[in-house]
């Protein structure tokens, strides 16, 4: 990859061009190819079931999409379970991506450098959070387990420290999703971790399903188990702020958890997917503290007021209106479900009038997020499906849960459609799906997927439908705090069309944390009009004469005004 | 081309094929059910009401996909009968197939116009497939069904705040709740309309009202479909029947139910469980230690088994094996609030009152939400002469404004008083006595007032 900078008034741009891949010819016949074992993937997630239907076994694990090396390409960690007891050799594994930005002809490929550095986590591991929380420039880990929590610096040279003492964020609850945001804009990542169910092994409920065979409990078995929201106080450490924000004031067996600013006040917000509970809308009131408007704002439980199974988030301007969307995945037989936002977070269930609630009757969806796949300027979606209780078809079948994945297209009409035929193989293989991560993984310009599978194969769904439209990667920066500038708004001007709005954010989906780049596909132009940037803390900036085909990295007072 | 105009033909008119089942990975009581139906449509599968049965025993298994491909097949094979459609318009319900049940809930009417739980199913299944002008029209006809009206209003209401109506909305809402005053749907939908209109304190009070309600809703009589849920006579089947009746508060019938799931299957865990804690409320407090001894041998729910044998214990006021038995349940289970709670209501009881306070705190760190424990460490803080720490504690407790405030709110009176902050317990104990009266709570009212007068 060639690094040029570039001095464009009035603003500085460091742009990295990457090879665009438009009007390359004729069109594959399938929009994905799965490559993990090609591009040296060798994991295969352990749930550890051996008869004593516990819960955790059916519910992780998760993935974290991140350049820990700072080379320009995306690495991956796959986050392991094992034995319950923690006991065991399966561990989470980390592996670097070799693509590297010096030679983008070389084929993916992977490395497992999980010795290496340190990340050989063992425990019951559930899913995977991203952020530079010390600001040193380098992304670090949390992982969340059926067990304590564990928190890795990035040392910068490959390697990492557990420093979950230090920092103060060991929490026994069984924790699920995670999400770093500077929810008091003081320039450090805050840690928000999503806790399930007081299910402990000698609790373990005994269930059965409808024809009487002993089957896994559902959540309504225990009792949920409160969030944690942790604060970033600048040292090392955390503290616990679950009270003082007021983010326990609602019960809710806590599954996703997405970063954006539903109420449009630019103060982020927390939303929270939570199993068979209602989902939690933590509306940010600018003192560091919460509110929870989830059931007044319409997205906590169906219109029949009951809640739903509710286990991935996608966050996104879905209509593109200029407000955060939400589409939230449920169990088979519920729908998920699509909260179309009307800028002041007010959603109105559309589930049935956008086309997503029929094809996902049948399935039971966890990972999740809207992405354009083919870079027509539409966010699409995809849903990793696997089920928690026995498919009736496969019932005496060995892991009779399996479902194939769905691909949704947003035809730009207020109407997705399933794409999962168009999708390939990959979309007809039915496995165990449950988290999802996103990113240009081999950074051709088009958004590619990692997919989780509960005691299954990891999946890397390279895309290979974004070079029939022009596209822009956007990294931000900033300095001193909050360097990636997490939950920062991107917006790419277009002329005579709407803009295109990106939250810069690494959560949603389902354990998993995605690329923190934000993708933009721009259809058949490679023309914008200028890319907006509204900080996390509030100023917003300007770029102007930036084409397509590239990612840029914009750094923080380099832009000019709106 | 002739042929293929023939194969189409016969291809369209085929009745579905039954459905094919994997019969041997069945338990036995399901295996034993479902068997004999299907043996039974295989050998007469042109029979409507032989494949119809079939489907009427996978439904009432929950084998949704079984039971709409059977149902399917009986409807292909008699097209004018009414239950085959309508049942299936039940399971494609469950499906979320939503506008495949409305057009088998359409082919039933035909076949019995005046059937009005399928005239609700689809006007409900209209509304739920999005075609909201066709299910205005079928929400509006059964306006003027007595039994219907609350669906009919419940629906008219909902549509109108789909399309920006909320006005009119409300209107129907309130109807609906007029009709069926403890339904939760209906006060959510409400206090989804009121704030659209900006209208925030009553969409707080309807929303308190959808908590308090939760998934109560009205029934309309359908003995189509009470047909299918009869013919599960199963041990689980006995057991949800008896929860239901427990909701219901017939005691009697729910350990009826229970034990008729024992006789049927022993070892059922769950049954044994539940059976602890119903001849507790009948204080029947021999049979329910022997139901607890029965859970304990066999290792399952042990945590639920623990907690339920101590309140039972306590409903005997042997308070020192209660507080063994909520220990049990702890070490099962060391998130368990509930139980944490009930321990430090002993521990008070005995006097141990550093020890509650930290018990009722352990409870309220693993349920933070959990009002009555939080109350309990106020009262606690307050007995040890900690008023400041105490109102800090009470302070959270006084939203929502419901049944169960006006205490709180007095507490926080108490608290303030003691803390030598007078005009603000006199406020706040002003504020309770209030809330008290709103609710009907005439004798705490009264008390307030007394302590009130003596403030003053």
């Amino acid at each position: 990859m060639n690094r040029v900078l570039v001095r464009l008034a009035p603003a500085l741009i460091v742009v990295s061009v990457m090879p665009g891949r438009t009007g390359s010819g004729a069109a594959p016949e399938e929009l994905f190819v799965e490559r993990a074992a090609a591009a040296g993937l060798a994991f295969t997630h352990v749930n550890g079931a051996a008869g004593g239907y516990y819960l955790p076994e059916v519910m992780g694990a998760g993935v974290a999409l991140f350049d820990f090396d700072n080379d320009g390409d995306l690495d991956l960690f796959l986050v392991q379970g094992g034995a319950l007891d923690g006991s065991g050799p399966a561990t989470s594994r980390l592996f670097r991506n070799d693509l590297t930005a010096a030679d983008p002809r070389r084929p993916l490929r992977f490395t497992d450098v999980t010795a290496r550095s340190g990340l050989g986590l063992r425990a019951y591991g559930m899913g995977a959070a991203v952020g530079d929380y010390d600001n040193d420039g380098y992304l670090d880990l949390f992982v969340t387990s059926f067990g304590p929590d564990t928190l890795y610096h990035n040392n910068g040279d490959g390697t990492f420290t557990d420093v979950t003492r230090q920092a103060g964020v060991s929490d026994a609850s069984w924790s699920t999703s995670a999400a770093f945001v500077d929810y008091d804009r003081d320039g450090r990542l805050d840690l928000f971790v999503a806790n399930y169910v007081d299910f402990t092994i000698a609790a373990n409920q005994v269930c059965s399903d409808a024809v009487g065979a002993r089957d896994y409990c559902g959540p309504r078995a225990y009792h949920p188990v409160p969030d944690r929201l942790y604060h970033n106080e600048g040292n090392g450490h955390f503290a616990n702020a679950t009270e003082r924000a007021g983010v326990n004031k609602a019960d809710g067996a806590g599954l996703g958890v997405a970063i954006g600013d539903y109420d449009g006040d630019g103060w982020i917000d927390l939303y929270v997917a939570n199993d068979a509970t209602p989902n939690q809308l933590w509306i940010n009131k600018h003192d560091g503290t919460f509110a929870d408007l989830g059931l007044l704002s319409g997205s906590a439980v169906n219109a029949q007021g009951n809640p739903e199974g509710s286990m991935g988030i996608a966050s996104g301007d879905v209509d593109l209106d200029g407000d955060e969307d939400l589409f939230v995945t449920n169990i088979a037989g519920e729908t998920s479900v699509l909260y179309i936002n009307d800028g002041h977070a007010s959603f109105d269930d559309a589930r049935a009038r956008w086309g997503v609630a029929l094809p996902t009757a049948a399935f039971t969806g966890f990972g999740t997020d809207f992405f354009d796949y083919d870079n027509d300027g539409w966010p699409d979606l995809l849903v990793a499906n696997g089920a928690v209780n026995v498919v009736e078809a496969q019932r005496g079948q060995p892991s009779p849960f399996r479902m194939r994945n769905q691909l949704f297209h947003n035809t730009g009409q207020r109407r997705f459609e399933e794409a999962s035929a168009a999708g390939g193989a990959a979309f007809a293989r039915a496995e165990i799906g449950r988290g999802a991560a996103f990113g240009d993984i081999d950074n051709d310009g088009d958004v590619d997927v990692v997919v989780t599978n509960n005691n299954g194969p990891v999946r890397l769904l390279v895309n290979q439908a974004g070079s029939r439209n022009h596209w822009l990667a956007v990294r931000v920066t900033q300095a001193p705090g909050n360097r990636f500038g997490v939950g920062a708004l991107v917006g790419v001007e277009r002329a005579g069309r709407p803009t295109l709005w990106r939250r810069v954010r690494t959560d949603g989906s389902y354990l998993s944390a995605s690329d923190v780049r934000v993708h933009f596909g721009l259809g058949s132009s490679p023309l914008t009009d200028g890319v907006v940037v509204k900080w996390p803390d509030g100023p917003s900036e300007r770029w102007t004469g930036i084409a397509g085909d590239k990612l840029v990295t914009l750094e923080r007072g380099t832009g000019g005004k709106p | 081309m002739c042929l293929c105009a023939i194969v189409l033909s016969v291809a369209q008119t085929s009745p579905p094929p039954l459905p094919q089942l994997a019969l041997d990975t069945y338990p036995a009581a399901a295996r034993e059910a479902i068997s004999r139906a299907h043996r039974d449509a295989a050998a007469q599968s042109t029979d409507a009401d032989t494949v119809g049965a079939l489907g009427r025993v996978l439904h009432a298994w929950e084998q949704w996909d079984g039971a709409h491909q059977a149902y399917a097949r009986a409807q292909a094979l008699a097209p004018r009968a009414f239950e085959w459609p309508y049942l299936d318009a039940i399971v494609l319900q469950r499906l979320a197939r939503h506008a495949e049940a409305a057009s088998r809930l359409r082919e039933a009417l035909a076949a019995s116009p005046g059937y009005l739980p399928a005239r609700v199913k689809l006007a409900e299944s209209l509304l739920e497939a999005d075609d909201l002008d066709a299910a205005q029209r079928a929400f509006e006809a059964l306006a003027h069904e007595p039994a219907a009206e609350p669906a009919a209003a419940f629906g008219l209401g909902r549509i109108a705040a789909i399309r920006g109506r909320h006005d009119e909305a409300i209107a129907h809402l309130q109807r609906a709740v007029a009709l069926f005053p403890e339904w939760g749907a209906a006060y959510y939908a409400l206090a989804r309309s009121y704030r659209a209109l900006g209208r925030a304190d009553e969409a707080v009070r309807a929303l308190q009202r959808h908590q308090q309600y939760g998934p109560r809703w009205p029934g309309v009589e359908d003995p189509a479909l009470a047909a299918v849920s009869a013919l599960r006579e199963d041990a689980r089947a006995s057991v949800q029947r008896g929860v239901k009746l427990a909701e219901r508060g017939d005691l009697e019938g729910a350990i009826a139910a229970h034990e008729a799931a024992l006789a049927r299957e022993p070892s059922l865990a769950e049954a044994h469980a539940n059976l602890v804690a119903l001849y507790g409320r009948a204080r029947n407090f021999e049979k329910a230690e022997a139901h607890y001894r029965a859970v304990v041998a066999l290792g399952a729910n042990l945590g639920t088994a623990h907690y339920d044998y101590g309140v039972l214990l306590g409903l005997q006021e042997k308070w020192d094996l209660a507080a063994e038995a909520y220990r049990r349940a702890i070490a099962v289970n060391p998130l368990n609030a509930e139980a944490y709670n009930n321990l430090g209501q002993i521990l008070e009881r005995q006097r141990q009152l550093e020890a509650a306070a930290e018990t009722y705190r352990r409870a309220i760190d693993n349920q933070p939400t959990f009002r009555l424990a939080r109350f309990n460490l106020g009262r606690m803080l307050l007995a040890l002469g900690r008023p400041d720490t105490a109102i800090a504690e009470l302070e959270k407790i006084v939203e929502p404004r419901d049944a169960e405030a006006p205490r709180y709110l007095f507490a926080l009176a108490t608290a303030h008083v003691r803390a030598g902050h007078r005009e603000v317990g006199i406020k706040w104990a002003s504020d309770a006595r209030q809330l008290a009266l709103e609710h009907g709570q005439d004798d705490l009212a009264a008390a307030i007032a007394r302590d009130l007068a003596s403030l003053k």
